[in-house]
C-alpha cells in the first residue's frame, strides 16, 4: 500500500470516529482517540475556546493522557495557547502550528473552526505536512460535531432547567403539542395529577380538553386563556369535583404548536370572595349603622354601610365623605369624650349618644365598638342603632309611671280617709262594703308599690356580674317567710354549695312566688316547698333548677298562658303584676321560668345559669 | 535480574520463590509459569502470600528461557526494585477502567510497567485503551495475554490479590526499559472495507461474505482452497492487518469460521475501517523478531536482561523455524526470559498503545 493510500485510509478511518455522541466530552474523546490511533500519536487534546473577561480561555474538552501537564509534548503544545485576546488573534493567524520539544517530540496545533483547537503529539516521528493538510476537512467536521453537541448540550441543559421548573411549579401544569389539529398532552406535573386525577402516563397523548373539561352544567364560555393577553377565570372538573382556576395558555414554540397550560386553583379564593360578598350584603342590609372612623375630636369616616346612611337620612354614602364624625354629634364635646373613652378602654358597648342627621335632626343612638390597629394607625369599628323611638317611649313611660303612681297614691289616700269616715257613720250592715273598699285600696297600693319595684328591676339592667349562694339565699327567704306568713308552712330541701349568676333581684322573685303561693292558697294551712337540683330542661353542668311547689288551687289559665307566651292581649290577661315581676326578674338574670301542675297544687321552676367561680359573691340581702 | 527456572514447580517453585525473595538485591518477583497443577492449586495462594516481596505474573502456554521453549515449569525473575502492583478485576465488563488505574505513577518515578491480561476476557481492548488514556507514553508497557489455548477459564494471573482470572495485573517499575515491537507480516491483498462486523466477528468485507473475500485472496496467494475444515491451518499463515500511519500494521488473527461465512478473530474489527490480508514467511518473521530485540536493546544504555513475549501462533506458523526466532530474541550474555502469549501488549514509547496478535514484543531492562 502506498503512503498516499495509507493516508487516505487513515483519514477515512479517523472520520468514522467523528460524530455526535451522548455529550460534548464523549464526542471529543472518541474523535481524539481516532486521531491518535490512526496517526499513531502518543498524546493529544481538544480545547474549547471561551471568551473570558475580554480575553480568550482555552479549556480542555478531551485529553490523552488524563493528566496532560505530566507529558512533556502535550505541555509544550499547551504552552503555545494564547493568554490574552491580542495574542489569541496572533495565535489563530499562526495555526496550524508545528513544534518540536527539546526531547525531540513533535506537537501540532490545528484549528477547529468556531470551536477551539486540536493538539496532537508524537514521539519518535512526525506527522508529515501532506497529512496535516489533509486533516483540515476532518478538523472542520470535528468542530462542527463539537459545536452541534455544544448546542445540543445547551439545549439539553435548557430542557433540564425547563423540566426542573416544570416539576417545581406548585400549580397544575400541562405541556401540550398540537398534532393534526388536536392539542394533545405530552407532559403533566405532579400537582396536575393531584388536581385533575391524571398521571403523566395516563395523560400523555390525550387531548387536553378531555382531561381538563368544563362541568356538564357549565357552558364553555369562559375562554381558553390562549389570547396571551392575560389569565382567564375558568371552571373545570377536578378529581374531587369542580374547581375554579385562573388559567393561562402560554406558547413555548408557537410554530411547533407547543404550549404550556397553567392552572392556578382559586376555588378557595372564590369561595372566600363569595363569602365576603355575602357578608358585605348582610352588613349593607342591616337596619343598624356599621362604620369605621379614625379617632380624635373630629374623626374621619372610613367606611359606612347603607344602614348608617339611612339612619342619618343621607342620600348616599358619599355624604359621609364630606362629613367629619363630630358633625353628627349634637355636642362636639361628647364626640371627644366618646373617642377618648374608646381609645382608653379599647371597646365600648351600648353607649347612648345624642346625635343628629345630616339635616340636623336630633336622634338618639346606641353605639358599640372597638378600637383596632390597622396599618400602623388606630381605627374605630362601630355599630350604631337608632334608639330614638325607644328613648321617647322610655320618657313617656317614666312620665306616665310617675304621674299615675303619684296621682294613684294621692287618690287612694283621699279614698282611704273618706272610707274611714264612712265606716264610723254606717251601720253594721253597710260596714262590709266599707271594708271591701278598704281592701281594694290596699290592693291598689300594693299594685302601685309593685309597679315601682318592676321599674327598679329594669333600672338595674341585664348586666349581672355577681353570683348568688343559693343555700344562703333560701335560708334568708325561709326566715322572711316565717315572719311574713306564720300561718303557712315552708320546707326547704337540702341545698348543696350551688352558686348561680344572680343578684338581689332573685330573692325578690322567690319571695314573690312564695307570697303568691300563700296569698292565693285556699287551704287552711298553706304549704310551700323549695328544692334545688341540676336543670332538667338544660345541661345540668351549666344550669340549676329552683322549684317552688305549693298546695294551692293552681294559677288561673289566663295568667299562666300570658306568662308562657310572654304577652298579654285584651282577651288574655292576668290580674296583677306578681307573676310578671317574677318573669321579668328571671329573664333579666338570663334564666327561664316554667309552670307545671303538681299533684296537689302548682310547681314553678326557675332555671338559672350557674355562676363562674371567678364571679364575685353578692350577699342575697344586699338590697335589704 | 535474578532468574531461576524450575522445571518441576511442585518440588522446587516454593523454594525458588523464597530464595529469590530473600536475595538482598531483589525487591519484587516476576513469575511466569506453565499451566502446572501446582500453580493452579488452592495451596499456591498461601505460597504466594508467604513471599516477602510483591509477586506478579501469569500462566502461559509455554515459557522462553535462555533461547529455549519450555512447555512446563516456571520462571522466577527477581527484580531490583519493588513493583507497584495494580489488579484490575472484571475484565469481562466493557466499561472504562481508568478509575482503577493510578495516574500518578509516572510522576512518582515509575517508567515501565509489565501488563498481563486474562487472554479470554472480553474487554481486553477496552482495558488497553484505558491504559493508554491514563498514561499515554508516560509508562512503557510490555506484556500479553495469559491463559491456555484450551480456554479453560481457570485463573491465570498472579497478583497482589492472589491467583485470579478475568482480570489484568499491572506492575510498574522505576527502571526504564527499551522496547521493540515487530511482527514481520507483509500485506498481500487489500484494503477491504469492513462492511459488517460485530466485536471480533467479521461478517462482510466490501459488502461480500467475509469468508468469500478471504478465500479469494488466499487462493490467489497460495493456490489453496479455504474451507471450514482447513480454516485454522490456512489462517495461521494469512492474518488480517489494520493500517496505521508510521508503523507496522496491527495484526488481527483469524481462528475460526462459522457456517454463514463469518470469521472470528482475536481483537475487535470496527465496521467502516479497512483490513488488509497479510502473509509471512519464516525469514521475515524471524527478521522482525531480531529487529524487535535490537530495538529493545538500543532503547537503554546498559541492559540488565531481556524479557520477551512472543505470540504462540507464531510458533504454530514457524514450527521448526521458531528456533531461529528464539535465537533472534535471545541476547548474548544477558539473561533472557519470556513467554509464549495469546496476544501481546506493548508500546515503544513513541506512538499508540495497542493490543497485538502474532507479534513479538521485547523489553530490555536497564541496569539499576
Amino acid at each position: 500500500m502506498t503512503d498516499r493510500q495509507q493516508r487516505i485510509q487513515a483519514l477515512y478511518e479517523i472520520s468514522l470516529s467523528i460524530g455526535p455522541k451522548e455529550s460534548l466530552e464523549a464526542t471529543a474523546d472518541a474523535a481524539l482517540s481516532g486521531y491518535l490511533t490512526k496517526l499513531n500519536c502518543s498524546v493529544g487534546a481538544i480545547f474549547q475556546r471561551f471568551p473570558h473577561n475580554g480575553d480568550i480561555d482555552y479549556r480542555i474538552t478531551a485529553t490523552i493522557p488524563a493528566s496532560p501537564r505530566t507529558n512533556e509534548t502535550l505541555t509544550a503544545a499547551i504552552d503555545e495557547l494564547p493568554a490574552t485576546d491580542t495574542t489569541h488573534r496572533e495565535f489563530v493567524d499562526r495555526l496550524p502550528i508545528a513544534g518540536e520539544t527539546a526531547g525531540g517530540s513533535h506537537y501540532y496545533l490545528l484549528e477547529l473552526p468556531e470551536f477551539g483547537v486540536l493538539a496532537l503529539g508524537k514521539r519518535g516521528g512526525e506527522i508529515d505536512r501532506l497529512t496535516r493538510s489533509a486533516l483540515t476537512p476532518l478538523n472542520e467536521k470535528l468542530a462542527e460535531a463539537c459545536r452541534s453537541q455544544l448546542i445540543e448540550s445547551q439545549l439539553r441543559t435548557e430542557r433540564n432547567r425547563f423540566e426542573a421548573v416544570f416539576d417545581a411549579i406548585p400549580e397544575p401544569v400541562a405541556n401540550t403539542v398540537i398534532e393534526d389539529g388536536v392539542e394533545r398532552v405530552t407532559r403533566v406535573n405532579a400537582p396536575f395529577e393531584e388536581t385533575f386525577g391524571y398521571s403523566e402516563q395516563a395523560a400523555r397523548g390525550r387531548p387536553i380538553g378531555e382531561l381538563v373539561a368544563a362541568p356538564a352544567d357549565h357552558p364553555r364560555a369562559d375562554g381558553d386563556g390562549g389570547s396571551g393577553i392575560g389569565p382567564t377565570e375558568i371552571r373545570r372538573e377536578t378529581a374531587d369535583g369542580v374547581g375554579e382556576f385562573l388559567f393561562r395558555r402560554v406558547a413555548v414554540d408557537a410554530d411547533a404548536g407547543e404550549f404550556i397550560h397553567h392552572y392556578v386553583d382559586i376555588t378557595a379564593q372564590k369561595q372566600r370572595q363569595q363569602e365576603f360578598e355575602r357578608y358585605q350584603r348582610l352588613v349593607e342590609n342591616l337596619p343598624i349603622g356599621v362604620y369605621r372612623t379614625t379617632p380624635g375630636p373630629e374623626g374621619e369616616f372610613r367606611l359606612v354601610n347603607q344602614g348608617l346612611v339611612d339612619i342619618f337620612e343621607g342620600s348616599s354614602k358619599a355624604d359621609f365623605e364630606e362629613l367629619s364624625v363630630t358633625d353628627i354629634y349634637v355636642d362636639p364635646e361628647e364626640r371627644k369624650q366618646f373617642s377618648d373613652q374608646l381609645l382608653e378602654q379599647g371597646s365600648v358597648e351600648g353607649v347612648e349618644l345624642q346625635l343628629q342627621t345630616v339635616d340636623g335632626n336630633p336622634i338618639w343612638c346606641e353605639v358599640s365598638g372597638i378600637a383596632v390597629e390597622e396599618d400602623g394607625e388606630t381605627v374605630f369599628e362601630l355599630a350604631l342603632q337608632d334608639i330614638t323611638e325607644r328613648k321617647e317611649r322610655q320618657q313617656q313611660l317614666a312620665v306616665l309611671n310617675r304621674v299615675l303612681r303619684h296621682n294613684l297614691r294621692n287618690g287612694l289616700n283621699v279614698i282611704r280617709g273618706n272610707a274611714a269616715l264612712l265606716a264610723d257613720g254606717v251601720d253594721r250592715e253597710l260596714r262590709s262594703h266599707v271594708t271591701a273598699i278598704e281592701d281594694r285600696i290596699e290592693s291598689l297600693e300594693q299594685l302601685s308599690q309593685k309597679a315601682g319595684t318592676v321599674r327598679s328591676l329594669f333600672d338595674q339592667g341585664r348586666e349581672v356580674n355577681s353570683r348568688c349562694d343559693l343555700a344562703a339565699l333560701l335560708s334568708e327567704v325561709a326566715a322572711d317567710f316565717e315572719e311574713r306568713h306564720p300561718e303557712a308552712t315552708l320546707s326547704v330541701g337540702e341545698v348543696g354549695p350551688v352558686h348561680v349568676r344572680a343578684d338581689v333581684r332573685l330573692k325578690l322573685a322567690v319571695l314573690e312566688l312564695l307570697d303568691n303561693a300563700v296569698v292565693h292558697n285556699d287551704k287552711s294551712v298553706p304549704t310551700v316547698s323549695i328544692g334545688v337540683s341540676d336543670s332538667e330542661s338544660k345541661p345540668g353542668d351549666g344550669w340549676v333548677d329552683v322549684s317552688i311547689t305549693d298546695n294551692g288551687p293552681g294559677i288561673p289559665e289566663d295568667e299562666r298562658r300570658a306568662i308562657e307566651t310572654g304577652e298579654e292581649t285584651p282577651l288574655q290577661h292576668g290580674t296583677g303584676l306578681g307573676l310578671w315581676l317574677v318573669y321579668w326578674t328571671v329573664s333579666l338574670l338570663g334564666g327561664e321560668i316554667s309552670i307545671a301542675d303538681a299533684p296537689s297544687g302548682t310547681r314553678i321552676v326557675l332555671t338559672l345559669p350557674r355562676a363562674l367561680e371567678t364571679t364575685r359573691v353578692q350577699p342575697p340581702n344586699a338590697d335589704s | 535480574m535474578e532468574v531461576t527456572y524450575c522445571s518441576d514447580p511442585g518440588g522446587e517453585l516454593e523454594t525458588a520463590l523464597r530464595s529469590t525473595a530473600s536475595t538482598a538485591s531483589v525487591e519484587g518477583v516476576l513469575l511466569l509459569a506453565t499451566p502446572d497443577p501446582t500453580v493452579r492449586s488452592a495451596a499456591f495462594e498461601s505460597v504466594l502470600a508467604a513471599v516477602e516481596v510483591p509477586v506478579f505474573g501469569g500462566i502461559f502456554p509455554e515459557l522462553i528461557h535462555e533461547g529455549e521453549r519450555k512447555d512446563q515449569g516456571a520462571l522466577v525473575v527477581g527484580l531490583p526494585s519493588e513493583p507497584a502492583v495494580t489488579t484490575v478485576s472484571s475484565l469481562d465488563d466493557g466499561a472504562s477502567f481508568g478509575d482503577a488505574l493510578d495516574a500518578s505513577l509516572p510522576a512518582a518515578g515509575y517508567e515501565t510497567a509489565f501488563v498481563f491480561v486474562d487472554a479470554h476476557a472480553s474487554a481486553i481492548e477496552s482495558f488497553v485503551d484505558s491504559l493508554f488514556r491514563t498514561y499515554s507514553v508516560g509508562l512503557n508497557f510490555l506484556g500479553g495475554g495469559a491463559g491456555t489455548l484450551e480456554a479453560d477459564n481457570e485463573p491465570c494471573l498472579f497478583t497482589d490479590e492472589g491467583v485470579v482470572g478475568d482480570a489484568a495485573v499491572v506492575a510498574a517499575l522505576p527502571e526504564s526499559m527499551g522496547i521493540g515491537v515487530r511482527h514481520g507480516w507483509q500485506e498481500v491483498a487489500g484494503p477491504f472495507r469492513v462492511t459488517e462486523a460485530e466485536g471480533s466477528t467479521l461478517h462482510a468485507l466490501d459488502g461480500e461474505p467475509a469468508l468469500s473475500v478471504y478465500s479469494g485472496v488466499v487462493a490467489d496467494a497460495a493456490d489453496t482452497a479455504v474451507s471450514r475444515e482447513n480454516f485454522f491451518e490456512v489462517a495461521k499463515s494469512y492474518p488480517f492487518g489494520q493500517t496505521r500511519m508510521d508503523g507496522e500494521q496491527i495484526v488481527r488473527d483469524p481462528f475460526s469460521v462459522d457456517a454463514g461465512g463469518s470469521i472470528d478473530c482475536f481483537g475487535e474489527l470496527p465496521e467502516g475501517e479497512f483490513l488488509t490480508v497479510l502473509e509471512g514467511d519464516p525469514d521475515s518473521l524471524v527478521e522482525a523478531a531480531h529487529t524487535a530485540a535490537a530495538d529493545a536493546q538500543a532503547g537503554v544504555d546498559s541492559p540488565a536482561g531481556i524479557v520477551c513475549f512472543d505470540c504462540i501462533s507464531r510458533v504454530l506458523y514457524l514450527e521448526s523455524a521458531f528456533d531461529r526466532e528464539l535465537a533472534a530474541l535471545t541476547a548474548d550474555k544477558l539473561p533472557t526470559v519470556g513467554a509464549l502469549t495469546i496476544g501481546e501488549i506493548a508500546n515503544d514509547g513513541t506512538g499508540h498503545l495497542d493490543y497485538y496478535n502474532k507479534t513479538a514484543v521485547v523489553g530490555a531492562i536497564e541496569s539499576p
